[in-house]
C-alpha cells in the first residue's frame, strides 16, 4: 500500500452509517448536518488534532454513473452486433449501480505515524468525534484511542497512489517556516538600503524575537486564516 | 458546504471502473512510484498540496457488522482527492492543457471515460463525478503549496546562515555581503501571504463580503469626522485577511 | 495550418487596433434602449455602416479607408432590450449575463476602483449599447459623431445616448468618452500617459490578415516546432480554439460565428503617484529611475526595448543601435519576437512586470519538457487589446487630472481570457512563485496591505535583489462592462429581429 510518501501519510477511511433516524432526520442526514455546524465555529475542531496538514469530511450517498458516449473497444463491438441484437444493445449500456449503505468519508493528510495521529485525534477532540461518528455501524466499541485507531483501521481503504506536492515535515516545522518566510519577508524590506553594522544589529535582533529553531516559539497557529499577531501563537 | 479552506480546495471525484480493469489500474500506479518521472508534469504545474488516488474493489466496501446490508456492485470505484491552489476551472485547465497524456493514463479504465481533450466533455465528466466536501481544513489556510515550498527553504537558509555569519566574530562587511548572498538565494521565496482572491459566490460569503465593506466604509468615515459606531461584525470564519488595525 | 476567415463578416474592431492604423482620436458612446422596435431599427441604421475587418485600398472593387470607423457591441441588458429570444439570452456565458460591475469581487475592483466612484454613466443597468468612432482627424470625429446624433434622433426617443461620462474640468455629464493618442511635438504617439510604449505585442491567430510567418514570433504560441498561431477560436466565436473544440456560445450558430466578446475598462492613471513612487525608488534603486521604470513594466519607456533582452543601460545603448538600423520587419521582430527562457530569474525582466504577468510565453514550464508545449499554460490566456488613452497630463505631480487609458479587451471566453489573467496574474502572484504579490502597474495595491515587489538579480551577481515598497494604487477603475461584438450577420439578424433558436 501507498499511504506514506517520506513521512507524509494519506489517510481515507469509509464508515457505514446505520440507517436510523433522529426524530424526522436520517442518521446520514444528522451526520451531514453535525458537519455543516463545524463550519459555523471559529475554527475547524481539526484545528487540534496534531500533524494534520489537510483534511475534509463528506457523506457518500450513492455510485453514479455519467453515460458518456463510449468510444471502447467493447461498445463498437457491441454497438455491431446490437444492429441485429437488442441483447447487446442493452449490455452495452453502463449499469446502475447503488449502494447499501451511506458513509462518512474522512480523508486526512498528516504527519507521522498512523496509530499516534488517530490515538491523538481521540485525545484532542473525543466529544465532536463521538458527535459524528455515533451514528456509524459497530462505533459502540470504540471507547478511547485505541479502539477508536483499531476501528478506523477496520474502515480503511488502500492507496493507490499518493502525490506529494508540498513538504513532508512536522506540522510545526511546516507552521514555523511559514512563519519565517512572512517576517523575514518583512525584516528584508524593512531594512533594505540599511548600513552593515546597523543591519547586522538588526539581524540579530530580529532573530531573537523570531528563534528559528524553536518551534515551540513564535509561529503561525494551525488554521490560522487571519493575518496579524493576536491570531499567531506567541 | 465547503470545498474551499483559504487558498486549498477540495476536490473529490469518484468514477466506477470495470473490475478486471482495477489491476490495470493498480499496476499503473505502482509504476509510476518506480518512475517517479512520469510525474514531472503534475510536479512543475505546482499546484497541489497533496492527492491521493484509492481504488475500492467492489466488494471491499468496509463491512462492519452482521446487520450492515453488503453491497452487490457491477463496477469497482477509484476515488480522486486532490487538495490544490486557484479555481477549479485553473486545475482542470491546466491538467489537460499541461499534462493531458498523464490525464488519460490514469483514468483510461473507468466507464465511459471521454479524454482529456477536448476540453468540455472533461469538464463535465469531472463535474458530474464530483462530490462536494462538508468539511474542509488546512492547517494553513494563508499558504499555497509554493508557499509551503518556499518557507522550507527560507527557513533552512536562515538557520544555515546564522551558523555562518551569527556570530561576534563576523566583521559588518563580511556580513553583508553574505547577507546579500543570501537575498539572492531567497529573492524569489520572499512573496507576502494573504488570503485568498476571492473565488465563493456563496450567498453567505457575498453577504459577509459585503459587510467588511460596510463596516471598512464605515471605518474611513469615522477617522475622518467620529461618529459612534453602529455597525457590528458578526464573529465567524470569512476568507477575507483583518489587520491587527482592521 | 493556413486558414481563410470572412473578412467581410467580422467586425473591424477585433482584428485591428485603429490606433495603430492611422486613427488617433476616437468617441465611446454608450446608448440605452427604451424599445425594442426602435432599437432593432438603430441597429439596422448603424449596421450599414459599420467598418468591417476587410483589408483597404482604392483599386477598382477594394473598399476604402473609412474616414471614421464604426462599430458597435451590446450588453446583456442591451440584447435583451432588442428582443432576443430567451433560448439566445440563456446561451451567454454567466459572467457576461452578470455584467462587470457585479464581477467586482472577482476583478478587484475594490477601495478606489468601486463602481461607487465610476462615472455617472455606468450607473445601474441603462448601458445597452457601445458605440465606437475611430477617426483620422477631429473634423472627421465631429461629422462621424453629427451622424450619430442624427441616426439616434431619428428614433423619436426611444434610443437614447447616455451622458455621464467625466471629462477634463471636472464635467461629468458629457454624452461619450473622448480618447486619443497621446501627442508629442504634433504627432501621435503609441505612448499612454505614465510614458510607456503601448500596444505592442498583440497576439496572432490563424486566419488573420496581413499575418506573416514573421510577425507570428513572440505574438503566437511557442511549441515545440517553433512559433505557431494561436486558434482562431480563442479570439472569435465559432472556431475551433485551442482545446480543439468551439467556445461556448449562445445558440443560433449564426448569432455567434464571427463575433466575440469585449472587455471595455476605464482605466485612471494615477500620473502623480507614479512619477512619486519613481522619485522615491529612484533615490535607492541602483540602475536609476529608467532602469527601474523598465522593471515595472518589462520594457524600456522610451521605444518599447523588451527588457529581457535589453536588462541594462549598457545592453540597451546596444539594443538601440541595432534598431536604428534594423528593416521595419526587423524592428517588429525586436519589439515582439522575444521570449523568457534566457531568465528564469527574473533578473532581466521581473515576474511582476507588467508584459511578464499579462503574457508569461512559455516561462511557467520551469522544467522543460514537463508539459504538452512549452506554451500550455498561456496559450489560453491570451487577449487581443484595443482602445486609446484619453485625456491629458497638466500636472504631473497630481492624481486628480482626467486621464487614462480605455482599454478594450477582445477574446472568446471573458471568463477563461481576462477575468483569469486579472485575478490570477494580475492581482494575485502564487503562479509565479511569488505568493499574493500583485502586478505592479495594474495591480489593486492597498494601503492597508502595502504591496512589494522584488526586482531579483543573476545568481552569481555580487548585488542584492532590490525590493520596491508600498507600491501605491497607480491605476483605478472608472468604468465597464462586458459587451457583445456581433459578426456582420449577425447584426443583419438582430437588426432585422430574426435571431430564432428554434
Amino acid at each position: 500500500m501507498a499511504d506514506k510518501s517520506g513521512n507524509a501519510t494519506a489517510l481515507t477511511v469509509l464508515c457505514p452509517i446505520r440507517p436510523g433516524h433522529l426524530g424526522e432526520v436520517a442518521y446520514a442526514d444528522e451526520v451531514k448536518c453535525r458537519l455543516l455546524e463545524w463550519n459555523t465555529r471559529e475554527n475547524s475542531p481539526m484545528a487540534k488534532v496534531p500533524q494534520t496538514y489537510l483534511c475534509r469530511y463528506f457523506v457518500l450517498d450513492d455510485v453514479f454513473t455519467e453515460a458518456l458516449a463510449g468510444a471502447e473497444g467493447r461498445g463498437t463491438i457491441l454497438d455491431a452486433l446490437a444492429f441485429k441484437f437488442r441483447y447487446f444493445y442493452r449490455l452495452g449500456l453502463p449499469k446502475q449501480d447503488h449502494l447499501k449503505s451511506r458513509y462518512l468519508v474522512f480523508s486526512t493528510n498528516f504527519h507521522g505515524d498512523l496509530d499516534a495521529y488517530l490515538e491523538g485525534m481521540w485525545q484532542a477532540i473525543e466529544a465532536d468525534l463521538r458527535g459524528i461518528w455515533q451514528f456509524c455501524w459497530d462505533f459502540d466499541r470504540v471507547h478511547d484511542g485505541r479502539s477508536f485507531a483499531g476501528y478506523m483501521k477496520r474502515c480503511r481503504l488502500d492507496v493507490s497512489l499518493f502525490f506529494v506536492g508540498s513538504t513532508d515535515d512536522p506540522l510545526e516545522e511546516q507552521l514555523k517556516s511559514l512563519y519565517l518566510k512572512q517576517e523575514f519577508g518583512q525584516f528584508v524590506l524593512d531594512h533594505q538600503g540599511m548600513e552593515p553594522a546597523a543591519l547586522q544589529q538588526a539581524f540579530r535582533a530580529f532573530m531573537d524575537r523570531v528563534k528559528p529553531r524553536d518551534v515551540r516559539g513564535p509561529s503561525w497557529s494551525p488554521g490560522q486564516y487571519r493575518l496579524g499577531r493576536q491570531w499567531e501563537k506567541a | 458546504m465547503s470545498n474551499i479552506a483559504g487558498k486549498a480546495y477540495a476536490m473529490n471525484v469518484i468514477t466506477p471502473i470495470r473490475w478486471y480493469m482495477t489491476w490495470v489500474n493498480r499496476l499503473i500506479f505502482r509504476i509510476v512510484q518506480w518512475f517517479p518521472g512520469v510525474l514531472t508534469g503534475l510536479v512543475t504545474l505546482s499546484l497541489i498540496h497533496y492527492a491521493r488516488w484509492v481504488i475500492v474493489g467492489r466488494r471491499q466496501f468496509p463491512h462492519l457488522h452482521p446487520d450492515q446490508p453488503k453491497e452487490d456492485l457491477t463496477y469497482s470505484y477509484m476515488l480522486f482527492f486532490s487538495n490544490f491552489n486557484g479555481s477549479w476551472d485553473q486545475y482542470v485547465d491546466s491538467f489537460t492543457f499541461a499534462i493531458p497524456k498523464g490525464l488519460d493514463l490514469f483514468w483510461k479504465g473507468n466507464i465511459r471515460y471521454p479524454r482529456s481533450v477536448p476540453l468540455t466533455p472533461f469538464h463535465d465528466y469531472i463535474r458530474y463525478n464530483q462530490i462536494e466536501t462538508i468539511h474542509y481544513y488546512s492547517a494553513y489556510p494563508l499558504a499555497t503549496a509554493n508557499d509551503v515550498k518556499a518557507a522550507k527553504k527560507v527557513k533552512a537558509a536562515l538557520l544555515d546562515f546564522d551558523i555562518r555569519c551569527g556570530g561576534d566574530d563576523v566583521s559588518p562587511e563580511e556580513f553583508h555581503t553574505r547577507y546579500k548572498a543570501l537575498l539572492r538565494h531567497l529573492q524569489n521565496d520572499l512573496g507576502t501571504m494573504r488570503p485568498a482572491p476571492i473565488i465563493s459566490m456563496a450567498a453567505a460569503q457575498v453577504q459577509k463580503r459585503l459587510e467588511r465593506d460596510q463596516r471598512k466604509a464605515a471605518e474611513r468615515a469615522a477617522r475622518i469626522a467620529p461618529a459612534p459606531r453602529t455597525v457590528d461584525v458578526p464573529a465567524g470564519k470569512d476568507e477575507e485577511a483583518e489587520t491587527i488595525d482592521g | 495550418m493556413t486558414r481563410q476567415l470572412d473578412l467581410f463578416d467580422i467586425q473591424g474592431n477585433v482584428i485591428r487596433a485603429y490606433g495603430r492604423f492611422s486613427f488617433p482620436v476616437a468617441r465611446y458612446v454608450l446608448l440605452r434602449i427604451d424599445d425594442g422596435a426602435e432599437g432593432r431599427r438603430f441597429v439596422d441604421a448603424v449596421t450599414r455602416r459599420v467598418t468591417t475587418s476587410v483589408d483597404w485600398g482604392n483599386a477598382p472593387g477594394q473598399v476604402p479607408k473609412p474616414k471614421v470607423a464604426v462599430n458597435i457591441a451590446f450588453t446583456y441588458a442591451g440584447l435583451k432590450a432588442l428582443g432576443l429570444p430567451r433560448a439566445s439570452l440563456a446561451g451567454f456565458p454567466a459572467e457576461f449575463v452578470m455584467g462587470m460591475k457585479k464581477r467586482k469581487d472577482i476583478l478587484g475592483d475594490d477601495g478606489p476602483s468601486a463602481p461607487e466612484h465610476w462615472d455617472p454613466v455606468w450607473r445601474g443597468d441603462q448601458v445597452h449599447m457601445l458605440v465606437t468612432l475611430n477617426a483620422q482627424s477631429p473634423q472627421d470625429l465631429e461629422d462621424g459623431w453629427r451622424w450619430l446624433e442624427d441616426v439616434t434622433a431619428a428614433r423619436g426617443g426611444k434610443v437614447v445616448i447616455l451622458r455621464g461620462h467625466r471629462g477634463p474640468a471636472g464635467a461629468d455629464d458629457l454624452p461619450y468618452q473622448e480618447a486619443k493618442a497621446v501627442y508629442e511635438n504634433g504627432k501621435p504617439t503609441p505612448k499612454e500617459h505614465f510614458g510607456y510604449a503601448d500596444g505592442i505585442s498583440d497576439p496572432v491567430f490563424e486566419g488573420m490578415p496581413g499575418r506573416t510567418s514573421q510577425s507570428v514570433i513572440g505574438r503566437g504560441k511557442q511549441t515545440d516546432n517553433g512559433w505557431e498561431p494561436l486558434a482562431t477560436g480563442e479570439f472569435l466565436l465559432g472556431h475551433l480554439d485551442e482545446a480543439q473544440e468551439y467556445p461556448k456560445a449562445p445558440q443560433p450558430f449564426s448569432l455567434s460565428k464571427n463575433g466575440s466578446f469585449m472587455v471595455y475598462r476605464k482605466l485612471h492613471e494615477n500620473v502623480g503617484s507614479f512619477n512619486a513612487l519613481l522619485d522615491r525608488e529612484a533615490k535607492a534603486y541602483p540602475g536609476g529611475r529608467e532602469l527601474l521604470a523598465a522593471k515595472l513594466v518589462g520594457r524600456w519607456r522610451d521605444n518599447g526595448a523588451p527588457l529581457v533582452d535589453a536588462p541594462d543601460q549598457k545592453s540597451k545603448l546596444a539594443w538601440d543601435e541595432r534598431f536604428g538600423r534594423a528593416s521595419p520587419q526587423e524592428q517588429d521582430r525586436m519589439l515582439s519576437g522575444y521570449t523568457f527562457d534566457k531568465d528564469p530569474h527574473g533578473a532581466r525582466c521581473p515576474f511582476a512586470a507588467h508584459v511578464r504577468r499579462i503574457n508569461p510565453r512559455a516561462s511557467l514550464e520551469t522544467t522543460k519538457g514537463a508539459f504538452d508545449t512549452p506554451g500550455a499554460l498561456a496559450n489560453r490566456r491570451r487577449i487581443l487589446r484595443r482602445g486609446l488613452p484619453y485625456g491629458e497630463v497638466t500636472d504631473p505631480t497630481r492624481d486628480d487630472g482626467e486621464h487614462g487609458i480605455v482599454i478594450m479587451m477582445v477574446n472568446a471566453s471573458i471568463e477563461r481570457q481576462f477575468e483569469f489573467v486579472q485575478q490570477q496574474w494580475i492581482n494575485y502572484g502564487n503562479d509565479f512563485f511569488a505568493g499574493n504579490d500583485k502586478e505592479a502597474i495594474l495591480g489593486n495595491h492597498s494601503e492597508e496591505l502595502p504591496s512589494r515587489m522584488v526586482l531579483p538579480v543573476e545568481p552569481d551577481s555580487d548585488d542584492a535583489p532590490y525590493f520596491v515598497r508600498n507600491i501605491p494604487r497607480l491605476v483605478e477603475t472608472r468604468g465597464g462592462d462586458y459587451f457583445f461584438v456581433p459578426g456582420m450577420t449577425a447584426l443583419r439578424m438582430i437588426a432585422a429581429g430574426m435571431v430564432d433558436p428554434t
